[in-house]
C-alpha cells in the first residue's frame, strides 16, 4: 500500500510544479501583441490560405494501410532478435502473421484501395443532390 | 499448459480464423450474381465451429497459454451458444445483405472474439476479448452507411463502449495493485490471503461492473441500447440482443466467481466471498432497477424495435436477479434462459424484419390488423411475445420458472415479488402489440405475402420455443451438464 502514497504525492506534486511554473511564466512574461502573434505557427513559414480546407479522404485509407504494416514491422524487430534461440518455429510463426497481414493487402489491393484515384467511384447519390 | 501444446485446444478457433481468411480471399475471385456463396460460406464455417466446440467436451477442463484462457465446460456451452446465434443472424441477414461479403467476415470475428470472450482467465484477455467484439460491434451498427440513423446508433454506441472500457480499466488497475496479478485465479488466492481493504476492493468492484454492466445493457449503462437497437440495420439488432450480451453474462459470471468469489467448501457449486462486501444487495438493487426501467420505458413505445430493446434491457434484468444468489443452481437457470432467450428474441426480431419491408415502417400502429393481413407471420409474433413475457406453455415460462425459482431457494423473496410485478408489467406492452394486429380492423384489407424462406425461418425458431415450453427436459439435462467451471492457472 505504501507504493499508493508514493504515486497519490508524486502526483501532487506534479500539480504543484505544473501551477508554480504557469505563475512564475505569468510573473516574468512581457505582454505585446504584434498582427504577427496572431497568425497560426508553422515552423516560420508564413501560412497561406485558410485551415479550413477540404482534403481527400483518401488520406485517410492511405494512412490506416500504412499503420497496419507499420506494426507488422515493429513486431519483426523482436523476432529477429529471438530468431536464433528459436529457429524454425518463430520462422513459421511469423510466416502465419505476415500471411494473416498479406491476405489484407490482397483485399485492399483488389477492393482498388491502392489507387490514388479510386477506379469507379460511387457517387451516384451525390450526382443527385447537385442536381436538385 | 505451454503455448504450443494449448493448441490443440484451440481448435475451433484456429478454424473460425483461417475460414475469416479464406473467406476474404474468395470473395475477391466471385462475380457479382455468385456474392451469396460468401454467405453460404459464412454458415458452413459456422456449423463446423459448432461441432469442433462441441467435440471439447470430451476434454478435461484445463488453463491455456500460460494460464491466459480456460477450457471447461462451460466455456464450451457459450461458445456454441454464440456460433448459433450468429449461424441463425446469417439466416436472418440473408434477405438484406445477399451480397455483402463483409458483412459476414464482420460476424465471424465478432464470433472468434466472443469465443474467447467466454474462456477468458486473465484481466488483459477480458479488456482485449471485449474490445474485439466491441470495435466490431461499432462497425456493424454503421453498416447502413447512408443511413443517418444507422450512424448515429454506431457512434453513440463507440463513445459509450469506450467511456465505460476506460472505467472497467480503471477498476482493473486497482485489482492489480491490491493484488500484483493479472490472472483471476492467482487475484482470487492473493484476495483470500492478503484480505485488501474491503472499501478499496468494493470501489475496484463498481468501477468493472462499469464495463461488465454496459456489456449486457445494464441499468444504468443502458443509455446507448435504445438509439442503437432502433438505428442498427434489424438483423444486427438481434444479433446485440442475444449473442454478445449472452456471453457478456458469461463473462460476468465468470467474473463474479473468481474476482468476487471462491467456491465454498459447503457444496460443489456454492460461492462466498473473497472480502465480505454488500455486492449481492448492490446487484439485487440493480437487476430491480434493470428490469423496472426497461419495462416502463417500453410501456410508452410506438416503434417495434425500441420496444424490443427495451424489453431487452428488462431481460436483462430477469437474468442479473439469479446472478444475486450465485450458486449453481443460478448458474443453470442464466445458462437455460439464454437459450431460451435466444429463440424467443430472435424469433420477434425475425418477424419485425420480415414485415417492415412490407409495411414500410416499424410504427407498431402501422400493425394494426396484421393477425387479418398476414395471419401465420401474426400469430408467430404472438407466440414469440407471450414467450418473451413468460406465459405458458411456451419456453419463455420455464425459463422464468427456473430464474425465479433459484432466487426463492436462496430466500431472496422481495426480489422474486418484484421479478413478478415486473414481469406483469411486461405483459401490458407485449399484449399490446397482439391486441393492435389482432383486435383492431385494417385499414386496407390486402393480404402479405410472405416469401417461403421467411416462413421456413420462422418455424425453425417458433417449434423451439413451442417445444421448450413443454418437454425442457433434455434442455435442462443438457445445461447442468455444461456446468463446469475450472479454478487455476
Amino acid at each position: 500500500m505504501v507504493a499508493f502514497y508514493i504515486v497519490l504525492l508524486f502526483f501532487l506534486i506534479g500539480m504543484l510544479i505544473v501551477g508554480i511554473t504557469l505563475v512564475i511564466s505569468r510573473i516574468l512574461q512581457s505582454r505585446k501583441s504584434y498582427p504577427e502573434k496572431y497568425i497560426p505557427y508553422e515552423c516560420g513559414e508564413l501560412p497561406q490560405g485558410e485551415a479550413w480546407i477540404q482534403f481527400n479522404n483518401r488520406f485517410y485509407i492511405i494512412a490506416l494501410i500504412f499503420l497496419i504494416f507499420d506494426v507488422e514491422i515493429l513486431f519483426m524487430f523482436p523476432w529477429a532478435v529471438v530468431f536464433d534461440t528459436f529457429g524454425m518455429l518463430a520462422f513459421i510463426e511469423m510466416l502465419i502473421f505476415v500471411v494473416i497481414l498479406l491476405v489484407g493487402l490482397a483485399y485492399v489491393w483488389a477492393k482498388g484501395d491502392l489507387e490514388w484515384v479510386k477506379p469507379k467511384p460511387k457517387l451516384a447519390h451525390l450526382a443527385k443532390k447537385k442536381g436538385a | 499448459m505451454s503455448n504450443l501444446n494449448s493448441l490443440q485446444y484451440f481448435i475451433p478457433e484456429l478454424f473460425l480464423t483461417v475460414s475469416i481468411l479464406v473467406i476474404i480471399i474468395v470473395d475477391l475471385f466471385l462475380k457479382k450474381e455468385k456474392k451469396v456463396v460468401s454467405a453460404y460460406l459464412t454458415a458452413l464455417a459456422l456449423l463446423v465451429a459448432m461441432a469442433l466446440s462441441f467435440q471439447q467436451y470430451n476434454f478435461s477442463p484445463a488453463s491455456l497459454f500460460e494460464g491466459m484462457v480456460v477450457l471447461d465446460s462451460f466455456a464450451i456451452f457459450f461458445k456454441i451458444l454464440a456460433a448459433f446465434s450468429t449461424l441463425i443472424i446469417v439466416f436472418i441477414s440473408l434477405p438484406t445483405f445477399r451480397d455483402k461479403a463483409e458483412y459476414y467476415v464482420l460476424l465471424l470475428v465478432v464470433t472468434l472474439g466472443m469465443f474467447i470472450m467466454v474462456q477468458v482467465n486473465d484481466l488483459l484477455m477480458i479488456l482485449l476479448s471485449m474490445e474485439m467484439v466491441g470495435v466490431i460491434s461499432y462497425v456493424l451498427a454503421g453498416y447502413n452507411k447512408k443511413n443517418l440513423k444507422s450512424n448515429e446508433a454506431s457512434l453513440k454506441y463507440l463513445l459509450f463502449g469506450a467511456a465505460s472500457t476506460g472505467v472497467m480499466a480503471f477498476g482493473f488497475s486497482y485489482i492489480y495493485g491490491m493484488t500484483g496479478h493479472t490472472n483471476l485465479y492467482l487475484i482470487q488466492q492473493a484476495l483470500l490471503n492478503n484480505n485488501p481493504h474491503p472499501l478499496a476492493f468494493f470501489i475496484a468492484v463498481v468501477l468493472i461492473l462499469a464495463g461488465l454492466g454496459y456489456k449486457i445493457a445494464m441499468v444504468p449503462f443502458h443509455f446507448w441500447v435504445p438509439d442503437v437497437y432502433e438505428g442498427s440495420p434489424t438483423p444486427i439488432t438481434a444479433f446485440f440482443s442475444v449473442g454478445p450480451k449472452a456471453v457478456g453474462v458469461a463473462l460476468f459470471i465468470r467474473f463474479l466467481t473468481t474476482i468476487v468469489a471462491h467456491p465454498a467448501s459447503t457444496g460443489l457449486y456454492d460461492f462466498t466471498q473473497n472480502i465480505p462486501i454488500k455486492l449481492p444487495e448492490l446487484l439485487a438493487v440493480l437487476a430491480v432497477l434493470t428490469m423496472t426501467l426497461g419495462n416502463l420505458s417500453a410501456l410508452q413505445q410506438k416503434n417495434i424495435k425500441r420496444l424490443l430493446g427495451y424489453s431487452a434491457i428488462a431481460h436483462v434484468g430477469y437474468m442479473l436477479m439469479a446472478l444475486v444468489v450465485f450458486n449453481g443452481n443460478a448458474i443453470v437457470a442464466v445458462m437455460f434462459y439464454a437459450i431460451v432467450y435466444l429463440f424467443m428474441n430472435f424469433g420477434a426480431f425475425w418477424i419485425v424484419e420480415t414485415i417492415t419491408p412490407k409495411l414500410k415502417s416499424e410504427r407498431i400502429a402501422d400493425y394494426t390488423g396484421l393477425g387479418y393481413r398476414a395471419p401465420f407471420t401474426a400469430v408467430a409474433l404472438a407466440v414469440f411475445l407471450f414467450s418473451l413475457t413468460g406465459i405458458p406453455p411456451t419456453a419463455g415460462f420455464i425459463g422464468k420458472v427456473y430464474l425465479f425459482s433459484a432466487v426463492i431457494k436462496e430466500q431472496w423473496y422481495l426480489l422474486a415479488v418484484l421479478g413478478v410485478l415486473n414481469s406483469v408489467v411486461s405483459l401490458y406492452y407485449y399484449a399490446y402489440v397482439i391486441k393492435v394486429m389482432f383486435l383492431n380492423q385494417p385499414e386496407n384489407n390486402d393480404l402479405i405475402e410472405v416469401p417461403l424462406y421467411n416462413k421456413v425461418l420462422t418455424w425453425v425458431l417458433l417449434i423451439p420455443t413451442l417445444v421448450m415450453g413443454l418437454y425442457w427436459n433434455p434442455v435442462i439435462t443438457f445445461t447442468e451438464n455444461s456446468l463446469g467451471l475450472f479454478f487455476g492457472k
